[in-house]
């Protein structure tokens, strides 16, 4: 998963990441992409499948962006440490029913403890989302 | 150089162990310390790995906070030392198996180390310590004037125990509701952070903290019987081995202690002695205790 999320969030090169990947991984494509195209865009969904999208993390950043009134300037990855920001624990629950509002998810008191850095909170986001029943 | 060091700053004075009945709480209001070398000073109080994660703090004033916060803990804890003289930058620390720190003794060759708890709570203007002997402790400070972006109620409903939502819903007055908002959160942290086992040992919404009927400042500790969550009644235990106290601290912040009562200290209220402290420059006595 490790490597997955690395590639996933490297955008400053994704052509030729993308590229050498797909080719890595042309040998497994009846085999993983089978059922899929192999158009580069929907490829590419599914190798960050288990990485949250840039999307969602932007989505989040902005949340606990506001919820820790923090500065435009104030540099954020999606790696960023909720505790190295300045929340304390009533902040990391407001910003846990911040993102309940948003994605209109429900999220588990022992999962809520665990989210410690932005994506840690994108990546479950991501998975309580794909986990919901059809509306 | 050695002007700068030397110059106005004192040893700690050496303390006298809090008594069964006591905790100590020491505060340290951030705004207060400006001095470039005295930071400087402190920054070599601490241990590599300390100093690490000061530097991941993103921004200069939450990087001084978590400085100031590490500083508290270690020359607070020094100043108990019975025998000798203990060099604060000499002092380990260590873990429980759910992730709360504790003093590791093991550099100590004697016996007679003192039986001393401690937890650290921090808002980002003011960070407290408090302290005590022989019984686990947990503290939280807030700012009373914080504002909480959700509505009160509707996080109670989310967080809290049926009771506290109860007791938050008769309250008219938005503002008032607001500040018992944040002594109950203050007052359940703390009790969380005393039993040491993480919040998924206690989540919020399975124990209710209200006031003794009867009497002032204290507080007990009431949970729901799982075994009974889904029949109609609950029946609700309350635990006397929970001591609260509930403080104003500098006029700006609640502070909530929890500490266990281990029945030796012959049971009654929790006397809590408060100073103010700016490490090596000046300690003041505030009170003996101004509870809420």
């Amino acid at each position: 998963m490790a490597s997955l999320s690395t590639t996933s969030l490297s955008f400053k090169a994704p052509s030729t990441r993308i590229s050498q990947v797909l080719k890595k991984g042309s040998s497994f494509q009846s085999v993983t992409f089978g059922r899929f195209t192999s158009s580069t865009s929907k490829s590419l969904r599914l190798q960050i499948s288990c990485a949250a999208k840039a999307e969602t993390v932007q989505k989040v950043s902005d949340i606990v962006k506001e919820q820790l009134a923090l500065t435009a300037d104030t540099p954020l990855t999606a790696e960023s440490k909720f505790t190295a920001l300045g929340a304390d624990s009533l902040d990391t629950v407001e910003i846990v029913m911040a993102l309940e509002e948003k994605f209109n998810i429900s999220v588990e008191e022992s999962d809520a403890q665990n989210i410690t850095t932005i994506q840690e909170a994108a990546d479950l986001i991501e998975d309580l989302v794909q986990k919901k029943p059809a509306a | 150089m050695q002007r700068s060091l030397s110059m106005g700053l004192t040893s700690l004075l050496p303390l006298k162990l809090p008594s069964r009945m006591e905790t100590h709480l020491w505060y340290i209001r951030p705004d207060e310390v400006k001095c470039a070398s005295l930071l400087k000073h402190y920054s070599q109080l601490l241990s590599p790995t300390e100093k690490d994660r000061v530097l991941q703090m993103r921004g200069d004033e939450l990087k001084k906070n978590a400085l100031l916060a590490r500083t508290l803990v270690r020359t607070t804890i020094a100043r108990y030392q019975t025998n000798s003289e203990v060099d604060p930058r000499s002092l380990m620390f260590k873990k429980n198996k759910y992730g709360k720190p504790e003093v590791d003794w093991q550099n100590y060759n004697n016996c007679n180390n003192p039986p001393l708890h401690f937890n650290i709570s921090h808002t980002d203007s003011l960070i407290a310590c408090g302290v005590t002997v022989h019984v686990p402790v947990g503290i939280d400070v807030e700012n009373k004037e914080r504002k909480i972006k959700h509505d009160v109620l509707a996080f109670a409903e989310r967080f809290y125990s049926a009771d506290e939502v109860k007791f938050l819903s008769t309250i008219l007055d938005p503002e008032v509701q607001r500040k018992e908002f944040i002594k109950l959160w203050t007052l359940k942290e703390a009790y969380v952070k005393a039993l040491g086992k993480g919040f998924s040992a206690a989540p919020f919404n399975t124990f209710t903290i209200q006031s003794k009927v009867g009497t002032e400042g204290c507080y007990n500790l009431c949970k729901t019987s799982e075994m009974t969550i889904s029949s109609l009644e609950k029946t609700e235990k309350c635990y006397e081995e929970w001591r609260f106290a509930l403080l104003e601290l500098a006029d700006s912040h609640y502070g909530a202690i929890c500490t266990e009562d281990d029945q030796a200290g012959g049971g009654g209220p929790m006397r809590v002695i408060i100073r103010k402290t700016i490490p090596f420059v000046e300690d003041e006595l505030i009170s003996e205790s101004k509870l809420l």
